[in-house]
C-alpha cells in the first residue's frame, strides 16, 4: 500500500524544552494509526505540527511523498477534529458543515448536496437547523468529524475524540468511528493516552513518551512485545509486572536472582543470549501467567496479599522479593488458601529488559 | 408558650428581614422615588420659582385647573424646535463619537494581540486619557483647539501656512471639535473592553476555522465577532448611557455654541433650568429623553437579553 504520511526525524523544541524529538515514522494510505502516550509525551505537538498549527525546528513532514513541513496551514488538505469539539457556537448545525466548503467557495447548490450527504452520514440529518446549545456532547463530536469530512481530508487527525464523552457514549461512539473508518477508508491519525481506544480502533499504535517514540508496531506487538519497560507499563491493566534481579545458571537452568526470591526463566532462544550476571528486569503481562500446584516444572513462588474477583476474572496482588506483583487469572484459579501461590508465566511472552535503561534486551517474536 | 397562629412572631426570620431593611426602603423612598414623583407632577405645569407661585401651590395646582393645560404643554415640548435640534444633535454626535470608538478601540485592541516593543508603555498610555476629569479633559482640547493654538499650528506645519480654522467658532468644525474630544477621551474604554473580549475569545474554533483553510479576515468576521456579540453590545450600551448625557466637555469647549450648532440635550436641560429658571419645562423634556432613552438601551441590549435572563 502506498504511504499517506511520513515523519522524518520531527523536532519540537521550545527553548530548552524538546517537546517531539526526532520522530520518525510511516502511516500507510488507510490505515489508522494512533499516537498514544502520557499527557506531555508531546502526542498533541506532533499532531499540531502534521495539520500545521505549529512549525516543525527541524525534520519533513511528507502527505503523499511530497514535502508540507512549510506549506500554510489550512493549505495541506488534512482535517482535525478537535479535543472540545470546537464547533462555531453561533451557527447552526448546517452553517458548521459548510464552513469548509463556503472557504472553497463552493457553488451553493453543490454545497447543500453535500453538506446533506455528510449529514446523514454522520446522523445528523434531520439536525441541520439546530444551534450547538440544543445538542448532547455525542452530537457536537459528529458535527465536528462531518464539517471536517466535508472538505474530502487527505487525512483526518481526532485529538483525544472521546474524552470529553461519558462512559456510555464513549462506547457508542467508538463504533461510529470504527463504522465511518470502514466506510470512508480515510487514513486516521488519533491521538489519546487512552489504550483501551487505542487498542481497539488503530491498526498500528505509536507510543509516545517525553518526545520520544518508544514504539511503533501494530496494536498486538505494542501489547504483547512491548520495546521498552515504560510501554509495558502504559499498556495493560494491570501493567506488565517487572522484577529486578540477575541472571544465574545452575546447570542447563537459567533463572533471575532478586536477593533470594527466584524465577526460572525459560530456555526459548531470545533469552539464552543473555550473559549470567546480568543485572535485568523480567517483565511478565499481569494476564501472561497460570496458576499451578506446588513445585510445578518452571514454577516461581509468591507470598498470596489480596484477592480482587471481578467476575469471571480476578486480580491477585501478591508479594515477590522485595516487592508486588499483580496478575488476573480466571476465578476458577483463585487459590482458596491464603499462603503462598505458585505460578507459571507464559514463556513466550516473558520479556527480558535492561535493568538500567529499560529497553528490552532481546525483541521477542514481534522482530 | 409560643402563640400559634398568623400574628406577629419576632422570631420569624421573614419579618426581621423585612424590619432590618425598613431604614434604607425610607432613605431611599424620600432621597429618590420622592423627588422623582414631584418631578413628574410638576412636569405637567408651567411652574418656574421665579413665578412667585410656592412648590405646593403648583403641585396642588397640577391637581385642580391647570391639568389639561399641563399635559398640553407636556406633548407641545415635543414640538419646540431648539429641544428637537437638540435631541437630533445629540443623537449625530453619539453615533458619530460611538462608531469612530468603536472602529479605533477594535483596530488597537486587535494589535494588541501580537507582540510589539514597548507594549505595556502604549497600553497604560492608552488608557490614561479616561482616567482623566472630563473638565479637565474639556480645558485642554478648549486649548489645543484655539485658533492660534498647537492643533492649527501642527496643520500649518503639515499644510503650510496658517490654516483658517476656527475650530470652536464655525459651527460646522464645532461638531467635529466636540466629536474629536469625545473620541480621545473615551476610545481608551472601548479598547479596554474589546481587548479583554479579544482574550476571552475561546481559541480552538479559530483553530478549526485556520484548518479548513479560512483566511484571517474570514475568521475574524465569521468567528471571532459573533462571539464578541455580546461584549460589543455591552460596550456600546455602557458608552452609550454616558455619551446622551455629554455635558462637561461641550460645556467647556463651546458652551453649545456658536449659537446652538453643539447644543446637546444636557446643554439644553442646563440652560433651561439654570438660566432660564424654567424648572417645569426642564422637568418635563427631562422625562422624555429618560424614556427614550430607556427604550434605546433595551432595544440595543434586544439581542443578549435571552442570554442575559437564562437560568443556569
Amino acid at each position: 500500500m502506498a504511504i499517506k504520511l511520513e515523519l522524518i526525524k520531527l523536532r519540537k523544541e521550545y527553548g530548552s524544552l524538546i517537546a517531539v524529538d526526532d520522530v520518525s515514522l510511516q502511516v500507510e494510505e488507510g490505515e489508522t494509526m494512533a499516537l498514544l502516550g502520557p499527557s506531555g509525551c508531546g502526542k498533541s505537538t506532533t499532531l499540531n505540527m502534521i495539520v500545521g498549527l505549529e512549525l516543525p525546528t527541524s525534520g519533513d513532514i511528507l502527505i503523499d511523498g511530497q514535502s508540507v513541513a512549510k506549506t500554510p496551514v489550512g493549505r495541506r488538505n488534512v482535517g482535525l477534529v478537535f479535543q472540545d469539539y470546537a464547533v462555531f457556537t453561533h451557527m447552526t448545525v448546517r452553517q458548521n458543515i459548510e464552513y469548509g466548503l463556503r472557504v472553497r467557495k463552493v457553488a451553493r447548490a453543490e454545497m447543500n448536496k453535500q453538506v446533506d450527504k455528510i449529514a446523514s452520514f454522520v446522523g445528523l440529518g434531520d439536525k441541520l437547523r439546530r444551534k450547538p446549545a440544543e445538542l448532547s456532547a455525542s452530537e457536537l463530536q459528529r458535527v465536528a468529524i462531518g464539517r471536517t469530512l466535508v472538505t474530502n481530508p487527505q487525512i483526518l487527525l481526532l485529538d483525544e475524540p472521546l474524552s470529553n464523552l461519558e462512559a456510555e457514549m464513549r462506547h457508542q461512539m467508538r463504533r461510529e468511528l470504527h463504522r465511518i473508518q470502514l466506510e470512508t477508508k480515510q487514513t486516521i491519525i488519533y491521538v489519546t493516552h487512552d489504550q483501551i481506544e487505542a487498542l481497539s480502533l488503530a491498526h498500528r499504535i505509536a507510543v509516545m513518551n517525553l518526545g520520544v517514540l518508544q514504539q511503533y508496531d501494530t496494536a498486538y506487538n505494542v501489547y504483547h512485545y512491548p520495546r521498552s519497560t515504560f510501554v509495558g507499563s502504559f499498556l495493560g491493566n494491570p501493567p506488565m509486572n517487572f522484577i529486578t534481579g540477575v541472571v544465574k545458571s545452575n546447570g542447563g537452568q537459567r533463572y533471575l536472582d532478586q536477593n533470594g526470591a527466584i524465577i526460572p526463566l525459560p530456555p526459548s532462544k531470545p533469552l539464552t543470549a543473555v550473559p549470567d550476571g546480568k543485572s535485568v528486569k523480567v517483565g511478565i503481562r499481569a494476564e501472561t501467567v497460570d496458576v499451578v500446584p506446588a513445585g510445578a516444572q518452571g514454577a516461581f513462588s509468591a507470598e498470596l496479599l489480596a484477592v480482587e474477583p471481578q467476575g469471571p476474572e480476578a486480580v491477585i496482588t501478591a508479594k515477590f522479593g522485595g516487592g508486588t506483583i499483580k496478575f488476573v487469572v480466571p476465578t476458577s484459579a483463585v487459590p482458596k488458601s491464603t499462603g503462598h501461590v505458585s505460578l507459571v508465566p507464559h514463556a513466550n511472552l516473558l520479556a527480558l529488559f535492561d535493568a538500567e535503561s529499560g529497553v528490552r534486551l532481546m525483541n521477542g517474536a514481534g522482530s | 408558650m409560643r402563640r400559634a397562629g398568623r400574628g406577629f412572631d419576632p422570631n420569624n426570620k421573614k419579618y426581621i428581614g423585612g424590619l432590618l431593611i425598613t431604614p434604607i426602603q425610607l432613605l431611599l423612598t424620600a432621597l429618590l422615588i420622592f423627588p422623582f414623583v414631584l418631578e413628574l407632577i410638576l412636569s405637567f405645569s408651567e411652574w418656574s420659582p421665579v413665578q412667585g407661585i410656592g412648590l405646593w401651590e403648583a403641585v396642588g395646582e397640577v391637581f385642580t385647573e391647570d391639568l389639561s393645560q399641563g399635559i398640553n404643554y407636556n406633548i407641545l415640548i415635543t414640538e419646540e424646535p431648539r429641544f428637537l435640534e437638540a435631541l437630533g444633535r445629540t443623537a449625530l454626535i453619539s453615533v458619530t463619537s460611538l462608531i469612530l470608538e468603536f472602529l479605533i478601540g477594535l483596530g488597537l485592541a486587535t494589535l494588541f494581540l501580537k507582540a510589539f516593543p514597548a507594549k505595556r508603555v502604549f497600553f497604560t498610555a492608552l488608557l490614561t486619557p479616561m482616567m482623566i476629569m472630563p473638565v479637565v479633559v474639556g480645558y485642554t482640547w478648549y486649548m489645543l483647539l484655539q485658533y492660534t493654538g498647537p492643533v492649527n499650528q501642527v496643520i500649518g506645519w503639515i499644510g503650510g501656512g496658517q490654516p483658517d480654522l476656527q475650530w470652536l467658532n464655525n459651527g460646522f468644525l464645532a461638531f467635529f471639535a466636540v466629536v474629536i474630544t469625545e473620541v480621545w477621551h473615551w476610545t481608551p474604554l472601548f479598547f479596554l473592553i474589546l481587548l479583554s473580549g479579544l482574550n476571552a475569545v475561546p481559541q480552538n474554533p479559530i483553530r478549526a476555522a485556520t484548518v479548513l483553510g479560512a483566511s484571517d479576515w474570514r475568521i475574524f468576521w465569521t468567528v471571532v465577532m459573533p462571539s464578541m456579540k455580546g461584549i460589543i453590545i455591552i460596550a456600546f450600551v455602557i458608552r452609550g448611557m454616558e455619551v446622551i448625557k455629554l455635558f462637561d466637555e461641550i460645556y467647556l469647549l463651546t458652551r453649545g455654541g456658536p449659537g446652538t450648532a453643539t447644543e446637546t440635550i444636557s446643554l439644553y436641560l442646563y440652560k433651561l433650568a439654570f438660566e432660564d429658571f424654567r424648572l417645569a419645562y426642564a422637568g418635563s423634556a427631562g422625562f422624555i429623553i429618560l424614556i427614550l432613552t430607556v427604550v434605546l438601551i433595551n432595544v440595543m441590549l434586544k439581542p443578549i437579553r435571552y442570554q442575559l435572563l437564562e437560568k443556569r
